[in-house]
Order: structure tokens, then sequence, then C-alpha cells
């Protein structure tokens, strides 16, 4: 059995300026299907938007992988605003923290982001130890206020933000760390996209407990939890959507509607409906667990991609990486 | 005597520069989604052996996005060139790119990784 290896143990913030751009108005297109209004905001050209989050106030970051930007959208006025997050900045994942911040994995400077909501002043913690390029990919809190994330190049880690402790694992298998997702029973879940595996994080000592999905090979790219802690993956290899629930250890799949489906991301909603994207179809794709239905919300645009999906009651957000559109899935009536 | 000597250490030197092995770490990234020999299992994205000069959406083991599959119609080939651009900025040659991987601004490290691609093509 391969020997574990503890990574990195740093601590030690680089706080740098908030380098704000000049705000801006996002278009915004609007369209209904299936009883639900699609909102596309047009978001800043060249930004290679990828991973989204709600703020509380109704307001959403959203990371600038191109650029290496945070940029913040309020969707009530299309307002707009970029965060520059440093030299060489290639942000994949954001989420907000309990304390109202946005924490971002910066792959580009190959650490953990703090933006913080009021100010927007930029915090940075760099990875030591471990590779040079972790690759970061997607963070999550704990209900203690830990932020856990994944790295594509194999790593899993962990930072508290009230101590700065910062601590990074080799994961199994090797590269392929990618979603990642806290439940609220307080596990912490991710997966790995070339190791093709499910892992529950001890949080206590880091240590993954690998859950093999049914389908070989399957490309497990997302996680999110449902209410009742069960997990909902994305799998990118197989087209499916699996669930795993960890009180008896059971797996359910379902193919994706199409020829050849590629599911990249996924979401649970308060209703504890699933949501997820389809390259294939170029659509965003509704799962209703109770009937075992798909309801597909193909882009009015080619090549749209959503990469990852979140939000907030009677909203499903996501950014088009393909088309540098932002857009939201409201339901209409009930 | 003195003529050959330095002629002799010039080809040494050029010699060597093209013996020098590749700086191999610089695959490691992609090594999550992408084999780089034709054994490598199935992979979230294409194999990449002998990419430098197949055509652009080449692996038939491969869906591809619709932006790459139509630059396949179109006769476009990956060129060294053409695979440094797209390295540079994925997005800005192929909006649309199914592969999420962020721009490599450093020109050392795409040369690097392409150096290593182009190793892969003696294994094709």
């Amino acid at each position: 059995m391969r020997r574990r290896h503890l990574l990195a143990l740093s601590a030690g913030a680089l706080a740098a300026p908030a380098v704000i751009t000049q705000p801006a108005r996002a278009a915004v297109e609007t369209r209904d299907l299936h009883g639900y209004r699609i909102r596309a905001f047009a978001g800043p050209s060249g930004t290679g938007l990828h991973d989204v989050a709600c703020n509380a106030d109704g307001t959403m970051w959203i990371t600038g992988q191109r650029n290496g930007t945070l940029i913040l959208l309020d969707p009530r006025d299309g307002g707009l605003k970029s965060v520059g997050l440093g030299s060489g900045a290639s942000p994949h994942g954001v989420v907000i923290g309990p304390d109202g911040a946005a924490w971002v994995t910066e792959g580009g400077q190959n650490a953990i982001a703090r933006v913080d909501d009021k100010d927007h002043r930029v915090q940075i913690w760099k990875l030591s130890g471990g590779p040079s390029y972790a690759n970061l990919n997607t963070p999550a809190f704990d209900k203690q206020g830990v932020l856990w994330f994944t790295g594509q190049s194999g790593v899993i880690g962990r930072f508290e933000p009230r101590t700065e402790k910062m601590q990074v694992w080799e994961a199994p298998r090797g590269a392929g760390p990618y979603g990642i997702a806290a439940t609220p029973q307080n596990t912490v879940w991710y997966v790995s996209l070339a190791g093709n595996y499910l892992a529950e994080i001890d949080r206590a000592t880091g240590t993954p407990r690998i859950v093999e999905p049914p389908t070989p090979q399957q490309g497990a790219r997302r996680v999110w939890s449902d209410s009742q802690g069960r997990l909902w993956i994305s799998e990118w290899n197989s087209g499916n959507v699996s669930m795993h629930d960890p009180k008896d250890g059971s797996w359910k799949k379902w193919k994706l509607p199409g020829e050849r489906p590629r599911a990249y991301a996924v979401y649970v909603d308060e209703h504890d409906t699933v949501w997820l994207t389809d390259f294939s179809a170029n659509a965003i794709v509704r799962f209703d667990p109770k009937t075992e239905t798909f309801l597909s919300f193909p882009s009015d645009k080619s090549g749209g991609n959503v990469r990852q999906l979140a939000g907030r009651p009677g909203e499903v957000w996501g950014a088009e990486s393909g088309t540098t559109r932002i857009v939201a899935i409201d339901k209409l009536h009930g | 005597m003195r003529r050959w000597s330095v002629a002799a250490a010039f080809l040494a030197a050029i010699g060597s520069a093209r013996a020098e092995p590749c700086n191999v770490a610089a695959f490691e990234p992609c090594k999550a989604c992408h084999a780089l020999g034709l054994d490598g299992g199935q992979k979230p994205g294409p194999q990449l052996v002998g990419v430098i000069g197949r055509p652009v959406a080449g692996d038939p083991a491969f869906d591809y996005s619709p932006v790459l599959r139509a630059a396949r119609d179109k006769g476009e080939g990956w060129t060294r060139e053409r695979l440094d651009r797209f390295l540079s900025d994925p997005e800005a040659l192929y909006a649309g790119t199914w592969m999420g991987s962020p721009p490599i601004r450093d020109a050392q490290q795409r040369a690097d990784l392409l150096c290593v691609l182009m190793g892969s093509q003696d294994k094709h």
C-alpha cells in the first residue's frame, strides 16, 4: 500500500491590493422554457468564466480562469465588477465562506485566495511542499469553517482560516481529484476524475476512504450532497448521474438522455432535485429522482459548456465558459 | 589544429543540445486528462501520442467538441505552431473547446510541453 505523505503544512497570507476594474453593466437576455425563466448575462469578454457562487445578498461571484479575475455580478441591475487576483492568477473554483467572503482555488499561483465581500481585498495563501503546480480545482467548507480542497495533480488539502494552518496530502491513485462537497451531516467527500472514484475524507486525519462507483472508468467529475447526505455524481466518461447513499452503502445510476452524453457539473437544489450539465447536448439538465425523469434546457448558443452549477432557493446558476455568459434558471411557478 | 578543435567543440555542443532530454515534468498537469501512450486506458480527454501532425480532433476513440470537429472537417491539423497557439489560450483559438485547462502564458513551459509531445511521435 502506498504511503500517504503530508505534503505541506504552511501558514502566512500575502495580501494584495484589490485591483478592481471600472464597473460595467451586463446585457441580459431572457426566455421561458418548461415553466422556468432562463436569464443569460453577458460576462466580460476574455475572462474564461468557470465556477460560480451565490452570495447571500443576491449577487454572484464567478471565476475568470483566462484573465485571473473574480467577477461580481449583481443580477438585479446587471452590474459587473472584476477583481484581479494577482500576477499569473488562473482561478478555478469559488465558494462562499462562513465569513461571507469568496474563497477561491487559485491554481495559477498555486494558492488559496480570499476576496473580502465588503472591500474586495485579496489575500493569498500559497501551498508549500507538494507539487509546485497542484492544479487546484474545487473548494468546500465544512461546518467547522475548515476549507477543504482538491488539486488535479493528485492532492487533497485543508485550510483553517482561523489559524491559517494549511495541510496538503497526496491523493490515492495520483492525478484526478476534482469536485468536492460537504454534506448537511458534516462529512466531506470528493471525486477523482482520472482516478474514477468517490472518497470520504476523514476530517480529523485527512485520510480518504475510497468508495468505488458501480461503473468502471466512469470519470467521476463533480459531486454534490442532497439534504439526506446522499452523494450525487456527474460522470464524464460514462455520461451517467450516479447516487451513493452512505447510510446503506447503496448506489444507483441513470444515463443522461442522448446518444453520447457527457455529464460535467452537478448541483442538488433545496427540493433535492438534481441539476446537471451535459456537454454533448449543450444543455443544463434537470433530473427528478422521484420520477427518474430528465428535463433538458439546451443553450440557445452553440458550445455553452457550463462547467459547474450552484444555486439558491428557486434559482440554479452556472457560467457558459464557451460563450462567456452567466446563466440562471428560475422556477416560474410553485 | 586549433580550428579543428573549435569545430569539434561546436559540433559537440550542437549534438548535446539535440540530445538534451525534454523536461518530462511539463506533461504532469496534463496527465489528469490525457495519456501519452496507446495503452493509457480510458481518460477524460483524448490520447496524445503522435498528436503533432495528426488532424485536429484526430483520436478516433474520443468524441470531441463541435468546434474541434468543425476544425477537423475544414482540414486543420496539429502543427507545432498551431498547438503552441492552442496551449497559449485554448478558448482564443477554439471557443467552445471542451478542454478546461487555463492558458499557458509562459513560452518556455509551452516549449517544454511541446518537446514532450514531439517525443511521443516516436512511440506512434
